[in-house]
Protein backbone atom coordinates (compact mmCIF):
# COMPACT_ATOMS: atom_id res chain seq x y z
CA UNK A 1 0.00 0.00 0.00
CA UNK A 2 2.66 2.41 1.01
CA UNK A 3 5.01 1.49 -2.35
CA UNK A 4 1.68 2.26 -4.34
CA UNK A 5 1.40 5.60 -2.86
CA UNK A 6 4.93 6.05 -3.50
CA UNK A 7 4.73 5.06 -6.84
CA UNK A 8 1.33 7.12 -7.50
CA UNK A 9 2.99 10.42 -5.66
CA UNK A 10 6.32 9.69 -8.14
CA UNK A 11 4.16 10.05 -11.10
CA UNK A 12 2.17 12.68 -10.26
CA UNK A 13 5.47 15.16 -9.54
CA UNK A 14 6.68 13.08 -12.96
CA UNK A 15 3.57 14.16 -14.72
CA UNK A 16 3.78 17.95 -13.39
CA UNK A 17 7.52 18.20 -14.02
CA UNK A 18 6.78 17.10 -17.80
CA UNK A 19 3.94 19.72 -18.26
CA UNK A 20 5.55 22.47 -16.69
CA UNK A 21 8.52 21.61 -19.18
CA UNK A 22 6.52 22.05 -22.02
CA UNK A 23 7.82 24.68 -24.25
CA UNK A 24 5.64 27.80 -25.48
CA UNK A 25 5.39 27.63 -29.56
CA UNK A 26 5.53 30.30 -31.52
CA UNK A 27 3.01 30.75 -34.17
CA UNK A 28 5.12 31.16 -37.49
CA UNK A 29 7.01 34.63 -38.79
CA UNK A 30 4.91 37.17 -39.59
CA UNK A 31 2.00 36.59 -37.95
CA UNK A 32 1.55 39.75 -36.14
CA UNK A 33 1.39 41.67 -39.33
CA UNK A 34 -1.12 38.84 -40.66
CA UNK A 35 -3.56 39.53 -37.51
CA UNK A 36 -2.46 43.78 -37.70
CA UNK A 37 -4.16 43.56 -41.56
CA UNK A 38 -7.38 42.41 -40.40
CA UNK A 39 -7.52 44.79 -37.59
CA UNK A 40 -9.11 48.04 -37.47
CA UNK A 41 -7.75 50.81 -35.18
CA UNK A 42 -10.34 53.34 -33.48
CA UNK A 43 -9.79 56.79 -34.67
CA UNK A 44 -10.49 59.66 -32.57
CA UNK A 45 -14.15 60.54 -32.30
CA UNK A 46 -13.38 64.28 -33.52
CA UNK A 47 -11.68 63.55 -36.60
CA UNK A 48 -14.39 60.58 -37.45
CA UNK A 49 -16.85 62.89 -37.12
CA UNK A 50 -15.77 65.78 -39.10
CA UNK A 51 -15.09 63.40 -41.46
CA UNK A 52 -18.44 61.76 -42.05
CA UNK A 53 -19.51 65.60 -41.98
CA UNK A 54 -17.22 66.84 -44.43
CA UNK A 55 -18.18 63.54 -46.94
CA UNK A 56 -21.87 64.42 -45.73
CA UNK A 57 -22.06 67.81 -47.04
CA UNK A 58 -19.96 67.64 -50.12
CA UNK A 59 -22.41 64.99 -52.08
CA UNK A 60 -23.45 67.52 -54.85
CA UNK A 61 -27.21 67.57 -53.97
CA UNK A 62 -26.39 68.41 -49.93
CA UNK A 63 -23.53 71.14 -51.27
CA UNK A 64 -25.86 73.44 -53.02
CA UNK A 65 -28.74 72.64 -50.52
CA UNK A 66 -25.96 73.88 -47.66
CA UNK A 67 -24.77 76.77 -49.87
CA UNK A 68 -28.57 77.80 -50.54
CA UNK A 69 -29.36 77.62 -46.51
CA UNK A 70 -26.18 79.40 -45.80
CA UNK A 71 -27.08 82.36 -48.42
CA UNK A 72 -30.74 82.54 -47.14
CA UNK A 73 -29.35 82.73 -43.21
CA UNK A 74 -26.99 85.58 -44.01
CA UNK A 75 -29.75 87.38 -46.27
CA UNK A 76 -32.62 86.93 -43.66
CA UNK A 77 -29.90 88.77 -41.48
CA UNK A 78 -29.36 91.42 -43.57
CA UNK A 79 -32.86 91.79 -44.37
CA UNK A 80 -33.75 91.63 -40.25
CA UNK A 81 -30.74 93.79 -39.08
CA UNK A 82 -31.47 96.66 -41.81
CA UNK A 83 -34.81 98.22 -41.09
CA UNK A 84 -32.77 97.90 -37.08
CA UNK A 85 -29.72 100.11 -38.28
CA UNK A 86 -31.49 102.55 -40.45
CA UNK A 87 -33.78 103.30 -36.76
CA UNK A 88 -30.42 103.41 -34.94
CA UNK A 89 -28.22 105.01 -37.56
CA UNK A 90 -27.08 107.93 -35.43
CA UNK A 91 -25.96 105.73 -32.27
CA UNK A 92 -24.39 102.95 -35.05
CA UNK A 93 -22.72 105.49 -36.59
CA UNK A 94 -21.27 107.64 -33.05
CA UNK A 95 -20.73 103.64 -31.73
CA UNK A 96 -18.75 102.96 -35.08
CA UNK A 97 -16.56 105.99 -35.38
CA UNK A 98 -15.83 105.43 -31.40
CA UNK A 99 -14.86 102.19 -32.15
CA UNK A 100 -12.78 102.80 -35.25
CA UNK A 101 -11.18 106.09 -33.57
CA UNK A 102 -9.95 104.12 -31.15
CA UNK A 103 -8.89 101.08 -32.56
CA UNK A 104 -7.37 103.11 -35.36
CA UNK A 105 -5.39 105.17 -32.30
CA UNK A 106 -4.08 101.90 -31.00
CA UNK A 107 -3.04 100.75 -34.19
CA UNK A 108 -0.90 104.02 -35.05
CA UNK A 109 0.55 103.83 -31.73
CA UNK A 110 1.96 100.66 -32.52
CA UNK A 111 3.26 101.16 -35.89
CA UNK A 112 4.75 104.60 -34.48
CA UNK A 113 6.53 102.73 -31.75
CA UNK A 114 7.99 99.74 -34.20
CA UNK A 115 9.23 102.50 -36.77
CA UNK A 116 10.85 104.09 -34.02
CA UNK A 117 12.54 101.20 -32.46
CA UNK A 118 13.35 100.01 -35.64
CA UNK A 119 15.08 103.12 -36.22
CA UNK A 120 16.76 103.68 -33.25
CA UNK A 121 17.97 100.06 -32.83
CA UNK A 122 19.32 99.82 -36.35
CA UNK A 123 17.30 97.11 -37.96
CA UNK A 124 16.34 99.66 -40.63
CA UNK A 125 19.59 100.83 -41.31
CA UNK A 126 20.72 96.98 -41.47
CA UNK A 127 18.50 96.13 -43.94
CA UNK A 128 19.02 98.91 -46.25
CA UNK A 129 22.74 98.17 -46.59
CA UNK A 130 21.99 93.99 -46.59
CA UNK A 131 19.26 94.64 -49.67
CA UNK A 132 21.93 97.88 -51.17
CA UNK A 133 20.62 98.68 -54.97
CA UNK A 134 17.19 97.76 -56.54
CA UNK A 135 18.81 94.59 -58.39
CA UNK A 136 19.09 93.22 -54.92
CA UNK A 137 15.91 93.59 -53.71
CA UNK A 138 14.36 92.33 -56.57
CA UNK A 139 16.41 88.84 -56.11
CA UNK A 140 15.18 88.91 -52.79
CA UNK A 141 11.85 89.36 -53.62
CA UNK A 142 12.11 86.84 -56.31
CA UNK A 143 13.77 84.01 -54.00
CA UNK A 144 10.79 84.82 -51.15
CA UNK A 145 8.32 83.90 -53.46
CA UNK A 146 10.15 81.01 -55.23
CA UNK A 147 10.56 79.49 -50.88
CA UNK A 148 6.92 80.50 -50.62
CA UNK A 149 5.56 78.64 -53.73
CA UNK A 150 7.89 75.82 -52.58
CA UNK A 151 6.33 75.86 -49.19
CA UNK A 152 3.10 75.65 -50.36
CA UNK A 153 3.94 72.56 -52.81
CA UNK A 154 5.53 71.05 -49.52
CA UNK A 155 2.58 71.16 -47.60
CA UNK A 156 0.15 69.92 -50.13
CA UNK A 157 2.29 66.77 -50.49
CA UNK A 158 2.84 66.40 -46.99
CA UNK A 159 -1.18 66.57 -46.40
CA UNK A 160 -1.84 64.42 -49.35
CA UNK A 161 -4.08 60.93 -47.92
CA UNK A 162 -1.66 58.10 -48.32
CA UNK A 163 -1.86 56.28 -51.93
CA UNK A 164 -2.95 52.62 -52.08
CA UNK A 165 0.81 51.72 -52.63
CA UNK A 166 2.39 53.13 -49.33
CA UNK A 167 -0.43 51.08 -47.08
CA UNK A 168 0.15 48.10 -49.03
CA UNK A 169 4.01 48.44 -48.38
CA UNK A 170 3.61 49.39 -44.31
CA UNK A 171 1.26 45.94 -44.34
CA UNK A 172 4.27 43.81 -46.04
CA UNK B 1 4.13 59.13 -26.61
CA UNK B 2 5.07 55.51 -24.56
CA UNK B 3 7.78 53.81 -26.68
CA UNK B 4 7.67 49.58 -27.12
CA UNK B 5 9.63 49.31 -23.98
CA UNK B 6 7.51 51.43 -22.01
CA UNK B 7 4.37 49.37 -22.60
CA UNK B 8 6.36 45.97 -22.33
CA UNK B 9 6.75 47.50 -18.21
CA UNK B 10 2.43 48.59 -18.39
CA UNK B 11 -0.25 46.45 -17.08
CA UNK B 12 -2.73 44.27 -19.21
CA UNK B 13 -5.20 47.27 -18.47
CA UNK B 14 -2.89 49.71 -18.96
CA UNK B 15 -2.12 48.54 -22.42
CA UNK B 16 -5.67 47.70 -23.63
CA UNK B 17 -6.64 51.49 -22.88
CA UNK B 18 -3.93 52.72 -25.10
CA UNK B 19 -5.03 50.05 -27.75
CA UNK B 20 -8.31 51.68 -27.09
CA UNK B 21 -6.84 54.85 -28.02
CA UNK B 22 -5.87 54.05 -31.08
CA UNK B 23 -1.80 53.35 -30.63
CA UNK B 24 -0.66 50.40 -32.94
CA UNK B 25 1.98 49.87 -30.49
CA UNK B 26 -0.43 48.60 -27.79
CA UNK B 27 -2.03 46.34 -30.32
CA UNK B 28 1.37 44.86 -30.85
CA UNK B 29 2.09 43.94 -27.57
CA UNK B 30 -0.69 42.28 -26.96
CA UNK B 31 0.07 39.95 -29.15
CA UNK B 32 3.45 40.00 -28.48
CA UNK B 33 2.55 38.95 -24.90
CA UNK B 34 -0.20 36.37 -25.82
CA UNK B 35 1.01 34.90 -29.38
CA UNK B 36 2.91 31.94 -27.84
CA UNK B 37 0.53 30.83 -24.78
CA UNK B 38 -2.74 31.14 -27.12
CA UNK B 39 -0.86 29.33 -30.06
CA UNK B 40 0.40 27.07 -27.72
CA UNK B 41 -2.93 26.06 -26.06
CA UNK B 42 -4.95 26.04 -29.64
CA UNK B 43 -2.22 23.54 -31.22
CA UNK B 44 -2.01 21.57 -27.85
CA UNK B 45 -5.64 20.71 -28.56
CA UNK B 46 -6.05 20.59 -31.71
CA UNK B 47 -2.31 19.03 -33.04
CA UNK B 48 -2.35 20.77 -36.39
CA UNK B 49 -0.26 23.46 -37.24
CA UNK B 50 -2.21 25.50 -40.36
CA UNK B 51 -5.30 24.97 -38.43
CA UNK B 52 -3.77 26.04 -34.51
CA UNK B 53 -2.20 29.00 -37.03
CA UNK B 54 -5.65 29.77 -38.30
CA UNK B 55 -7.90 30.23 -35.11
CA UNK B 56 -5.27 31.70 -32.91
CA UNK B 57 -5.70 34.41 -36.05
CA UNK B 58 -9.15 34.36 -35.67
CA UNK B 59 -8.63 34.57 -31.99
CA UNK B 60 -6.81 37.95 -31.97
CA UNK B 61 -9.00 39.60 -34.85
CA UNK B 62 -11.70 38.83 -32.48
CA UNK B 63 -10.39 40.01 -29.53
CA UNK B 64 -8.55 43.43 -31.32
CA UNK B 65 -11.56 44.12 -32.89
CA UNK B 66 -13.64 43.70 -30.06
CA UNK B 67 -11.52 45.76 -27.77
CA UNK B 68 -14.40 48.66 -27.19
CA UNK B 69 -16.83 46.19 -25.52
CA UNK B 70 -13.63 44.64 -23.01
CA UNK B 71 -14.87 44.95 -19.73
CA UNK B 72 -12.07 46.03 -17.39
CA UNK B 73 -13.40 43.90 -14.50
CA UNK B 74 -12.40 41.21 -16.23
CA UNK B 75 -8.72 39.89 -16.96
CA UNK B 76 -7.68 40.11 -19.98
CA UNK B 77 -6.16 36.90 -20.39
CA UNK B 78 -8.82 35.27 -19.18
CA UNK B 79 -11.11 36.89 -21.83
CA UNK B 80 -8.70 36.23 -24.75
CA UNK B 81 -7.81 32.19 -23.20
CA UNK B 82 -11.61 31.95 -23.26
CA UNK B 83 -11.70 32.90 -26.54
CA UNK B 84 -8.91 30.45 -28.21
CA UNK B 85 -10.45 27.54 -25.68
CA UNK B 86 -13.93 27.80 -27.63
CA UNK B 87 -12.39 28.00 -30.88
CA UNK B 88 -10.37 25.20 -30.15
CA UNK B 89 -13.42 23.30 -28.79
CA UNK B 90 -15.66 24.26 -31.48
CA UNK B 91 -13.00 22.99 -33.99
CA UNK B 92 -12.70 19.70 -32.31
CA UNK B 93 -16.62 19.17 -32.32
CA UNK B 94 -16.76 19.79 -35.85
CA UNK B 95 -13.44 17.72 -36.48
CA UNK B 96 -15.42 14.48 -34.68
CA UNK B 97 -18.76 15.05 -36.57
CA UNK B 98 -16.46 15.05 -40.18
CA UNK B 99 -15.30 11.70 -38.98
CA UNK B 100 -18.09 10.39 -37.83
CA UNK B 101 -19.82 10.93 -41.04
CA UNK B 102 -16.88 10.59 -43.67
CA UNK B 103 -14.93 7.64 -41.93
CA UNK B 104 -18.36 5.34 -41.13
CA UNK B 105 -18.91 2.26 -43.28
CA UNK B 106 -20.30 2.41 -46.55
CA UNK B 107 -21.79 -1.03 -45.29
CA UNK B 108 -22.60 0.08 -42.38
CA UNK B 109 -26.54 -0.18 -41.87
CA UNK B 110 -27.71 -0.62 -38.19
CA UNK B 111 -26.47 2.24 -35.40
CA UNK B 112 -24.03 -0.34 -33.91
CA UNK B 113 -22.53 -0.61 -37.53
CA UNK B 114 -22.03 2.85 -37.67
CA UNK B 115 -20.95 3.53 -34.21
CA UNK B 116 -18.29 0.13 -34.76
CA UNK B 117 -16.72 1.83 -37.74
CA UNK B 118 -16.45 5.18 -36.16
CA UNK B 119 -14.99 4.47 -32.97
CA UNK B 120 -12.24 2.68 -35.26
CA UNK B 121 -11.72 5.54 -37.57
CA UNK B 122 -11.25 7.34 -34.61
CA UNK B 123 -9.03 4.97 -32.81
CA UNK B 124 -5.78 7.17 -31.68
CA UNK B 125 -3.48 3.78 -31.49
CA UNK B 126 0.02 5.01 -32.89
CA UNK B 127 1.95 3.07 -35.05
CA UNK B 128 5.49 1.15 -34.14
CA UNK B 129 6.98 4.19 -36.11
CA UNK B 130 4.89 6.79 -34.34
CA UNK B 131 5.75 5.33 -31.29
CA UNK B 132 9.32 5.01 -31.98
CA UNK B 133 9.26 8.89 -32.88
CA UNK B 134 6.99 9.96 -30.25
CA UNK B 135 9.42 8.47 -27.30
CA UNK B 136 12.95 9.49 -29.18
CA UNK B 137 11.63 12.95 -29.20
CA UNK B 138 10.74 13.58 -25.62
CA UNK B 139 7.20 13.90 -26.81
CA UNK B 140 5.02 11.20 -24.68
CA UNK B 141 3.75 14.06 -22.50
CA UNK B 142 2.30 15.65 -25.84
CA UNK B 143 0.79 12.41 -27.25
CA UNK B 144 -0.18 11.67 -23.24
CA UNK B 145 -2.45 14.97 -23.19
CA UNK B 146 -3.73 14.82 -26.99
CA UNK B 147 -5.64 11.41 -25.59
CA UNK B 148 -7.41 13.45 -22.80
CA UNK B 149 -10.90 14.47 -23.05
CA UNK B 150 -10.51 18.29 -24.76
CA UNK B 151 -12.30 19.51 -21.79
CA UNK B 152 -9.46 17.67 -19.84
CA UNK B 153 -6.67 19.00 -21.69
CA UNK B 154 -7.55 22.39 -21.70
CA UNK B 155 -8.13 22.69 -17.92
CA UNK B 156 -4.89 20.33 -17.60
CA UNK B 157 -2.45 23.14 -20.45
CA UNK B 158 -4.24 26.09 -18.88
CA UNK B 159 -3.21 25.17 -14.74
CA UNK B 160 -0.13 23.56 -15.61
CA UNK B 161 1.07 24.76 -18.57
CA UNK B 162 0.59 28.62 -18.99
CA UNK B 163 0.11 28.63 -15.28
CA UNK B 164 -3.47 30.10 -14.74
CA UNK B 165 -5.11 29.88 -11.27
CA UNK B 166 -8.22 27.45 -10.44
CA UNK B 167 -10.22 30.78 -10.67
CA UNK B 168 -9.23 32.11 -14.07
CA UNK B 169 -9.55 28.45 -15.48
CA UNK B 170 -13.19 28.37 -13.97
CA UNK B 171 -14.09 31.60 -15.65
CA UNK B 172 -12.42 30.80 -18.95
CA UNK B 173 -14.39 27.48 -18.98
CA UNK B 174 -17.29 28.83 -17.68
CA UNK B 175 -17.49 26.12 -15.20
CA UNK B 176 -17.76 26.14 -11.33
CA UNK B 177 -14.78 25.65 -9.47
CA UNK B 178 -15.36 22.45 -7.95
CA UNK B 179 -15.71 21.26 -11.61
CA UNK B 180 -12.05 22.86 -12.69
CA UNK B 181 -10.32 20.92 -9.93
CA UNK B 182 -12.27 17.72 -10.40
CA UNK B 183 -11.07 17.98 -14.18
CA UNK B 184 -7.49 18.57 -13.44
CA UNK B 185 -7.00 16.29 -10.77
CA UNK B 186 -8.58 13.34 -13.14
CA UNK B 187 -6.73 14.44 -16.16
CA UNK B 188 -3.71 14.04 -13.75
CA UNK B 189 -4.96 10.35 -12.75
CA UNK B 190 -5.12 9.88 -16.57
CA UNK B 191 -2.12 11.39 -17.54
CA UNK B 192 -0.24 9.48 -14.43
CA UNK B 193 -2.10 5.99 -15.90
CA UNK B 194 -0.63 7.18 -19.74
CA UNK B 195 2.42 7.74 -18.54
CA UNK B 196 3.36 5.31 -16.32
CA UNK B 197 4.86 2.54 -19.12
CA UNK B 198 6.92 5.50 -19.71
CA UNK B 199 8.51 5.55 -16.39
CA UNK B 200 8.71 1.95 -16.00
Amino acid sequence: MADKQLDDSDLDLFVLRELSSLPGLAPSRGFQDRVMARVGLPRPATLVGLQRAGAWALQPRRAAALATAYAACVLTTILLAGPWVAAHFSFVTLGASWVVGHVGGWMDAALVAVASWGVRSGVVQALRSALGTGARLWATVATAAILYAGSGYGLHVLLKAPRRGHELSRAL
Amino acid sequence: MPTAKDLQALGDQEVVELAKAGREAAYRELLRRYERPVFSLIFRMVRDRTLAEDLAQETFVKVLNALGSYRPEYKFSSWIFKIANNAAIDQLRRRQLDTLSLDGSPEARTADEIEATALQATDRAESPLEELESRETGAAIERAIDRLRPEYRSCILLRHVEGRSYEEIAEVMDLPLGTVKTYIHRARLELREYLADLKT
